[in-house]
């Protein structure tokens, strides 16, 4: 849903992205090329086809060629489904542009000057995963058991990483609806690493037996927390119940000037998140009587439309008891964990605790 | 004390006074014992009493007097007196463990030293609470200080400079023995005496002036005003339609917010929690019933009751310490806590220029005294409300704390115009400025 009224809005924004941009180029086309590489993250993404937009743009001044960028960005988040993460790098990106110093002859090898400073960024970011994967080495002792959230580049290269010199084995959840915790688990297997998907609500179950636990990141943010695929938050909260050390891994782009107060402060919170679907008469009353037949000594009245989990299994009738597209549509993608429940952050700037992450982002953001 | 107790402790000082006055050992019986301690008592409230002449009649009496009749009226006499005694004592103690904490003196207005008239004024206005709050009062001070600077010369063999800033020490501290000096103005000021310390001494005197007038608008425009409109901006963001905003007291940041976001569309109701003996809310209800906001108010025992429908708590700050602490007006730190409890996002607002570097720890080292308004009028007013102030009554001390310390573990977040930053690292702020406050 949300995604057709962000397209119509993207249309007349591309519009008025003609009048500054030269030939017709689209920055979510360019974008999605960028994406197309297997080891680019979303805000490196953003970066490459925003410097791409600088390549291609013909503003003359400064403030002309920031405002295409600001365009750019606001673009690319009104396309995008989630995001958070391409914001963080559109914001480093616009900051450095915003911030370089003027001592071209002119201003079109500024530009190229710029282009050039956001390639080699970009080349050499790709290398961050490395460093985090030898920081995070310090902290695996031998025959560790590690559990790991669904799948991220960098998680998993500090394990194949880690593999090479230790012995450690591996629970990964599912990540249920994407499931991409199989992914992590085929190049894990791949290597000879023992690992064993668990059920996103198992994560209680298997705590005991880890020594700690290890995400990566979408995005962290200001107060030192964290924006990650659903289901991390609820890890750290069983993680710190256990008191169990919950380490986070973020390439230094992902972090992210947004301080989120609560789940729902999130920019990819929408009011169809979470939200109940109105309840239809006609079709409530079929539903019912489905339920009636199916669950004996169920009273109607407790079997309301709003538990959509139960209902809806019961009228598609056990074979396969998954949730529709429209009742995963109310589900959120990522969630935010609090800095409490954090012990630490693994980046390429070192290892820093959620307190150090906040103070180097109002360090690197100042004067901005 | 029951009667063999003070027997007890009668015939200890006896004893005592034997030692020394060789008269002792012939007296004995009931009138005389109770007549000792009188003479024994330290001297701090007998003096009185005896000039008042009863002591010899009394005394002459228990020496001539064993009779039943004697040791009644005096003992009830005697009791009044060690009361009054243990009055005077309960009094000291109170006024011991907080008499640190600044107190209501009436402002001279015979000011020592050359003290400008428009500083007189504002101390008056500072001492009376007609000027309250760390962003008012700033703003206050820095603007008669440019009077004062205005009407200043230099007096011979001397430089603008050097000599300006002993000039407005004793301004200075004229408008601390008013009312003790925030952090606002303490920052303010430190940033003036740079400026002074930095103007060239060859300039002429009015460009001098003139340069320094520039430096005074620039940081009240800079780190109050467009501070306050960063901070709007950036707090308006963190309220969405349908919340349910509390506020505590008021805070001139925090109106500006609300009323900004309000204009701005979003649709949200406020909860003005206040409490005795200021009643701060209630001007900041009339603002919010103006822009027909949808509004409670409540006093604070009515907090708990109301919390659980709260999404967001927004609370100004008078200062913000280098551990994340916040002072501010007395009882935020119970909403804060309060809110933190049931997991509601605190959020202060708070401009940079409010940063005191230095650790703070509790509210008791150094705070400041409410006036003391009416607290004592209560419901149902059968009586008149006059009887129902009570003052100046020696074992009664009235302690209304002005601030109290909200602990940085119970506040979510501060907005200030450098971002939104965690309690935890405030003290990047010099950081987030890029240079020493």
């Amino acid at each position: 849903m949300t995604a057709l009224y962000s397209d119509s809005d993207a249309i007349s924004f591309e519009s008025n992205n003609l009048i500054t941009v030269q030939h017709k180029f689209d920055v979510y086309e360019a974008y999605q090329r960028a994406l197309a590489d297997e080891d680019i993250s979303p805000p490196l993404a953003a970066i490459l086809s925003l410097t791409e937009l600088v390549t291609r743009s013909d503003a003359g001044t400064m403030f002309e060629l920031v405002q295409a960028l600001n365009d750019g960005a606001e673009t690319l988040k009104k396309r995008v489904p989630n995001p958070i993460g391409l914001t963080a790098g559109c914001e480093l990106f616009i900051g450095f542009v915003t911030l370089f110093p003027h001592e071209s002859v002119s201003f079109s090898e500024l530009k190229r000057e710029i282009v050039r400073q956001g390639k080699t960024y970009t080349f050499h970011a790709v290398n961050f995963r490395a460093k985090i994967a030898e920081l995070t080495l310090g902290f695996i002792k031998d025959d560790s058991v590690i559990l790991t959230h669904s799948y991220s580049r960098v998680v998993t290269q500090a394990l194949l990483h880690a593999h090479t010199r230790k012995r450690i084995s591996v629970y990964v959840t599912e990540a249920r609806p994407r499931g991409l915790g199989l992914k992590t688990y085929d190049i894990l297997t791949a290597v000879g690493i023992p690992c064993t998907v668990v059920l996103d609500s198992a994560v209680a179950y298997v705590m005991d037996k880890v020594d700690f636990v290890l995400v990566g990141s979408e995005a962290v943010v200001e107060s030192g927390g964290l924006i990650n695929a659903v289901g991390s938050n609820q890890m750290a909260i069983i993680a710190k119940a256990e008191n169990k050390p919950f380490y986070a891994l973020a390439e230094s782009y992902k972090f992210h000037r947004l301080f989120p107060l609560s789940q729902y402060d999130l920019p990819t919170h929408n009011s169809g998140i979470l939200s109940f679907p109105h309840p239809k008469n006609p079709h409530s009353k079929e539903r019912m009587q489905i339920s009636v037949q199916s669950t004996e000594n169920c009273d109607p009245s407790t079997v309301s439309n709003d538990h959509t989990t139960m209902s809806a299994p019961l009228s598609t009738l056990s074979s396969q008891r998954t949730m529709t597209s429209e009742q995963m549509s109310r589900n959120p993608d990522v969630d935010y964990t609090r800095p409490d429940l954090i012990s630490l952050v693994f980046s390429d700037v070192g290892v820093l605790t959620p307190e150090g992450v906040s103070q180097y982002l109002v360090g690197m953001f100042a004067g901005l | 004390m029951t009667k063999a107790e003070r027997r007890e402790l009668q015939e200890r000082q006896r004893a005592a006074k034997a030692a020394k006055v060789a008269t002792g050992p012939q007296i004995s019986g009931a009138g005389l014992s109770v007549k000792s301690p009188q003479a024994t008592t330290p001297a701090p409230s007998n003096p009185k009493k005896s000039s008042k002449g009863n002591e010899s009649p009394l005394q002459t009496k228990g020496f001539l007097t064993t009779g039943a009749s004697g040791p009644s009226s005096k003992s009830t006499k005697e009791s009044k007196a060690s009361a009054a005694a243990e009055e005077a004592d309960g009094r000291s103690r109170g006024l011991r463990i907080f008499s640190h904490f600044a107190l209501q003196k009436p402002v001279g207005h015979v000011a020592k030293g050359d003290v400008h008239p428009a500083i007189v004024h504002l101390g008056l206005m500072f001492a009376e609470f007609k000027i309250s709050g760390a962003n008012a009062r700033c703003i206050a001070t820095l603007s008669v200080f440019k009077r004062v600077i205005q009407d200043y010369t230099t007096p011979p063999n001397n430089t603008l400079s050097r000599h300006l800033m002993t000039h407005l020490s004793v301004q200075i501290s004229h408008l601390v023995s008013a009312r003790p000096m925030s952090v606002t103005m303490g920052n303010a000021i430190r940033q003036l005496k740079l400026e002074i310390s930095g103007s060239d001494i060859d300039l002429p005197e009015q460009d001098a002036k003139d340069a320094l007038y520039g430096k005074i608008d620039n940081y009240i425009r800079d780190r109050i005003i467009i501070a306050d409109q960063v901070i709007q901006e950036t707090a308006m963001k963190k309220i969405h339609d349908g919340d349910v905003v509390l506020t505590y007291a008021r805070s001139s940041v925090v109106q500006k917010v609300l009323l900004e976001a309000w204009a701005g569309g979003t649709r949200f109701s406020v909860i003005v929690v206040d409490s005795r003996p200021m009643l701060e809310g209630k001007r900041l209800l009339s603002a919010f019933t103006a822009a027909s906001i949808p509004c409670s108010y409540l006093l604070l025992p009515a907090l708990g009751s109301v919390i659980s429908e709260v999404s967001i708590v927004l609370v100004g700050a008078h200062s913000i310490h280098s551990n994340g602490a916040v002072f501010s007006r007395a009882g935020t730190a119970l909403v804060a806590m309060m809110a933190k409890q049931h997991s509601v996002p605190v959020v202060v607002c708070c401009e940079t220029y409010k940063f005191s570097e230095g650790v703070r720890l509790d509210s008791f080292t150094k705070n400041e005294l409410a006036p003391s308004g009416d607290p004592f009028s209560s419901f149902p007013l059968n009586r008149s409300p006059t009887s129902l102030i009570i003052q100046n009554q020696p074992n009664l001390e009235i302690l209304n704390p002005l601030y109290d310390l909200t602990p940085p573990t119970s506040i979510t977040a501060v907005v200030t115009e450098a971002g939104v930053i965690p309690p935890d690292s405030i003290s990047s702020i010099p950081l987030a400025l890029g240079r020493l406050i």
